[in-house]
């Protein structure tokens, strides 16, 4: 069977993130969130899948290639064009996308289904096809129940009993919503749904397919009968969240990668760490050619990236720290993602270290360790004044030691 | 920059309200010159930090020299309503660990 993965959006509610990934390729521990889209797909036998890109199309067009690495084929639609030897994105939205890669090859001539890149699902996508045939469906959504107060960051939709989609209605406050069941983004479609694309010009699914669609009496709605997650990362505390659960068995299907060294640690390779010289309570995973000094405090969930470093007295709980991010002795870090100069609280709150003057905090680890200018300098000594040097444990001083944790023993 | 002060019943000490969005290298001279005279007259000072949005490194700095001041004649200094941004900030560099810091003027009142 064949599917399209929408990955042409530019991700700005997901900001900072976003800057240098685009929203697909945000990995939880590693692995990129359509990475696990593409392997749920193969396990419904759908194994040819079309991708149309845009914003930052190369990195997913590189990690994917042709799909022989996950046992699938895949290609690539790129909406934009090249400029100056610059890649500039000129995404089509949703419908644009289906009607870009059709007149091109004709592609969609048998039943597919079209998803959003970015979320993680388990969907029974065996039951919404069995529901979208059995009813004669052109297109079919795949719904959720949320509670009620959750619907004003969703689609909602209003069905008749046979599950025919009567009506939409775009993020409405909780008092005004006709339902709580919402449009999770994935969908069965039958060919013919091409006839009601326009031949030009960019056409989005949601807002102007579907109600069309609806009209017509032929657009469906299921609600799996069993429970299934569906973890858009639609924003950045999301991102958090997701990968707090992944961390702590949450996500069925989802194993930590690398080597268990000590229960609850996870490790890849390359790894410079001392275990018994620093402080490390799980579910901890570190990265390759990661480095944690002696001294450092990890409590977990915790996701140190791969070329981190943390320093000597660092502290970093619940957090997740990106790629070659470097977190100096000073940081107190709870709660956060701390990605090269960007920081952002798990309330989604984002501190930019250069505009703070903050650079001892954290930096790029594959820059040049920079040198504390006077104020800095003064606050540091300030701090420390007050503090003490942070190159003792701090759970070892009996300081903000959680409930029930446990140290990493050997 | 504007410090707004306001005492504490029975003489206990002052309210300070910092009546800025930021506290950085562009205020904070401004923000020292204000502010040592109360700290000076007072045993107690109650910051009150709900203006502020964007604090720097001299803004830190600014508000540990404060704590030094108040430390160094045993007076007591408080901090209350930080925004977000702040709070985040003052964990990050530890600086939560060095300041009472309160929710509310309330709260901070009730501890005197």
């Amino acid at each position: 069977m064949k599917a399209l993965i929408l990955a042409a959006g530019r991700g700005t509610r997901v900001r900072p993130l976003t800057d240098l990934l685009p929203k697909p390729m945000i990995p939880i521990i590693n692995k990129p969130v359509m990475a696990f889209l593409v392997e749920h797909l193969k396990r419904f036998g759908i194994d040819r899948i079309m991708v149309n890109t845009s914003y930052l199309s190369a990195q997913i067009e590189h990690y994917f290639r042709d799909g022989t690495g996950f046992g699938v084929e895949m290609a690539y639609s790129f909406e934009g064009r090249l400029e100056d030897n610059r890649l500039i994105d000129e995404p089509l939205g949703s419908a644009g996308a289906i009607r870009k890669i059709h007149n091109h090859s004709g592609f969609f001539d048998e039943t597919f289904i079209v998803l959003c890149g970015d979320a993680l699902i388990d969907l029974d996508i065996g039951e919404l096809l069995e529901f979208h045939r059995r009813k004669g469906a052109l297109a079919t959504i795949a719904l959720l129940d949320v509670p009620r107060e959750d619907v004003s960051s969703y689609g909602v939709v209003v069905r008749d009993e046979n599950g025919r989609i009567t009506e939409f209605q775009e993020k409405p406050r909780p008092e005004e919503a006709k339902s709580s069941t919402i449009n999770t983004g994935i969908y069965i479609f039958e060919p013919e749904v091409l006839r009601h694309i326009p031949e030009t010009g960019a056409f989005d699914i949601g807002s102007q397919l579907f109600p069309a669609l609806a009209k017509a009496g032929k657009l469906y709605g299921l609600v799996a009968s069993m429970p299934w997650q569906w973890l858009d990362i639609g924003q950045v505390p999301d991102f958090h969240s997701v990968t707090m659960k992944a961390m702590q068995g949450g996500i069925d299907g989802f194993s930590l990668p690398g080597r268990q060294v000590r229960p609850g640690v996870w490790m890849g390779l390359n790894v410079r760490a001392n275990l018994d010289r620093c402080l490390v309570v799980p579910p901890a995973y570190i990265g390759g050619s990661a480095e944690i000094q002696d001294g450092a405090t990890l409590i977990g969930p915790v996701a140190i990236g791969n070329g981190a470093v943390i320093e000597a007295g660092a502290h970093v709980e619940s957090s997740i720290v990106m790629d070659y991010t470097r977190v100096g002795s000073q940081t107190y870090c709870r709660n956060k993602i701390l990605g090269g100069a960007f920081c952002v609280d798990a309330d989604g709150t984002v501190l930019d270290v250069r505009h703070t003057d903050t650079s001892w905090l954290f930096q790029d680890a594959r820059t040049e360790a920079a040198t504390l200018n006077p104020i800095q300098a003064n606050v540091l000594a300030d701090i420390q004044h007050f503090t003490g040097p942070q190159t003792t444990l701090d759970l070892a001083a009996g300081a903000d030691k959680p409930a029930g944790c446990q140290l990493a023993t050997a | 920059m504007q410090l707004k002060l306001e005492a504490l019943p029975e003489n206990k000490g002052a309210i300070i309200t910092i009546d800025s969005e930021n506290l950085d290298a562009g205020n904070v001279r401004e923000f020292k010159e204000q502010i040592a005279p109360i700290l000076n007259g007072n045993d107690v000072v109650l910051l009150d930090m709900s203006q502020l949005t964007f604090v720097d490194s001299s803004g830190l700095g600014a508000l540990l020299s404060c704590l030094r001041t108040m430390n160094n004649k045993n007076g007591q200094l408080k901090l209350f309503a930080m925004a977000k941004p702040v709070q985040a900030l003052f964990e990050l560099v530890r600086m939560h660990r060095i300041f009472s810091i309160y929710n509310t003027r309330d709260e901070a009142v009730a501890v005197l």
